[in-house]
């Protein structure tokens, strides 16, 4: 038993700690600063396409995306006698290694951050610390590079595992901090890093953590875990939708420009056309991790998303581990908190 | 089955409301062609367009030296994370098509080039390294170095 439970948390960590190992090869998040020169002198003058600046177009597509939604929520209740009989394990899981999991991809994130180690395309290695995300440097703001220490103290402590739910809310303060420090740009940013801020609040440290060894694992008993649980999805599904309404639907010449840079397959179909599904596709997910519907489909398609991109793009998984920690604990854990009424719940029978 | 159909009801009107609001507001806002914000800062039509002349010449060491005069744009070291759109930042200095410098003085070392035409570029840069967008586009000029081959 222990052994089974050791060997799934290893399997569910080991991508992001293959990811954390591959740190110094860190390159080419698909944002703006991939692209070459050239590239950039070509995307100046590029016409926006007609697919997004016609009514007709856009309202056929968000009509398709209506119908596939319905869809979508009439397979949900077909599929849920099977999900229903899959989840105890996958609620089992996540409870055993989510809290790993998680610890371990916001620690790489925060480290790597702290140390300038996931700089922006273009920035060397090591020399720019940045506040959570490659484009987000330090030294544009005079009087907080003190930042840079904070998250590397978090990351050392997520990592062995140690004042955890308190490191998670030090997450949400510094998602705050950055929306107050770097103003309207970090909102792309901000929801993302606070769902997994209050994931890590509401999971604390796990079995494999000193929180545990030293018992100090104790849940926040004054919170509604179900709350806290929907609040990350809602979240996590807000900044999909902002991002796919600030980026991809207003500024397609750009995502067009990153997909021809990073020659992704097409298909057969144009990349104005894929740039539309793409928009599509994630204001749809975002919309119905609001609503708490699919989400353990959603989940899965969003992993196969970043993770198709960034095979195509070659961009290191690490851009993204915030959302791999979410997105896997979503899949696994779906919409509901286990209740706590009807006695430990398991995750808690775990810690005992 | 009323319940069903009241449960989907929720998450259809939510996605609706995304989409059907989106695909009202992106097409006005896409009209104006506008190259993409987050990579392009452009400059207002009251400010006076920046113009760059430059001129490359050989020191005594062999290095290349560029010279930019850019009228109506003031170099700066000073870098921020969302700037205004004023002709205020620096320059990226790109040779044969790769970016090998950011110049935030007039004047730029480019080292010993190899035998052969180099084209060099420079694009002018806002404090946050957006490129400066003008009333013609990108501002930007080019010129060809020729280095002789060593007698």
């Amino acid at each position: 038993m222990l052994f089974r439970s050791t060997y799934k948390t290893g399997l569910l960590a080991a991508p992001v700690t293959v990811a954390a190992s591959l740190a110094p090869h860190a390159a080419n998040a698909h944002e703006a600063w991939l692209l070459t020169p050239d590239e950039i002198v070509a995307l100046a003058s590029a016409p926006m396409p007609a697919l997004f600046t016609s009514s007709v177009t856009l309202g056929v597509a968000a009509a398709i995306g209506c119908a596939g939604t319905v869809a979508a929520l009439h397979i949900e209740e077909i599929i849920r006698p099977v999900e229903q009989r899959i989840a105890p394990a996958l609620k089992n899981t996540a409870t055993q290694s989510g809290p790993l999991v998680m610890r371990v991809a916001l620690a790489a994130m925060l480290g790597l951050a702290g140390t300038g180690g996931l700089p922006r395309h273009g920035t060397a290695p090591w020399l720019e610390p940045t506040l959570l995300v490659p484009d987000m440097q330090l030294s544009l703001i005079p009087g907080w590079e003190w930042l840079a220490a904070c998250q590397l103290a978090m990351a050392v402590l997520l990592l062995v595992g140690l004042m955890t739910r308190i490191i998670g809310l030090c997450l949400i303060g510094l998602s705050g901090v950055g929306l107050v420090i770097f103003g309207a740009p970090f909102l792309a940013y901000a929801p993302h890093f606070m769902a997994p801020g209050l994931i890590v609040v509401l999971i604390g440290g796990g079995t494999l953590s000193l929180d545990h060894i030293l018992g100090l694992n104790r849940r926040m008993t004054a919170l509604d875990p179900q709350k806290i649980w929907r609040l990350a999805q809602i979240l996590v599904g807000a900044g999909f939708v902002y991002l796919a309404a600030m980026f991809k639907l207003t500024q397609p010449t750009l995502l067009i420009a990153i997909l021809q840079h990073g020659d992704m397959p097409t298909f057969g179909l144009s990349y104005p056309l894929i740039a539309l599904i793409m928009t599509g596709v994630e204001i749809i997910c975002g919309a119905l991790l609001i609503a708490g519907r699919l989400i353990r489909p959603v989940s899965v398609v969003i992993i196969g998303a970043i993770s198709f991109l960034a095979l195509t793009l070659g961009e290191t998984p690490l851009f993204h581990a915030n959302l791999y920690g979410c997105m896997i604990l979503f899949a696994l854990m779906g919409r509901t908190w286990p209740a706590t009424n009807e006695g430990p719940t398991s995750y808690e029978r775990a810690l005992a | 089955m009323r319940q069903l159909n009241l449960s989907k009801i929720g998450p259809i009107a939510i996605v609706a409301g995304f989409l059907g609001s989106l695909a009202i507001g992106a097409p006005s806002y896409n009209a104006q062609n506008t190259a993409p914000r987050s990579v392009f800062l452009t400059l207002s039509t009251d400010l006076p367009e920046p113009e760059i002349e430059m001129t490359a010449s050989q020191d005594a060491s062999g290095h290349w030296q560029l010279r930019l005069d850019v009228s109506a744009f003031q170099f700066t070291t000073l870098c921020v994370s969302d700037a205004e759109a004023t002709p205020i930042g620096h320059a990226h200095i790109i040779r044969d098509g790769i970016k090998i410098a950011s110049a935030y003085h007039p004047i730029v070392d480019l080292g010993r080039l190899a035998p052969g035409r180099h084209r060099i570029s420079v694009v002018l840069r806002g404090q946050d390294h957006r490129a400066l967008l003008g009333q013609g586009g990108l501002l930007q000029k080019q010129i060809i170095i020729a280095v002789p081959k060593p007698i």
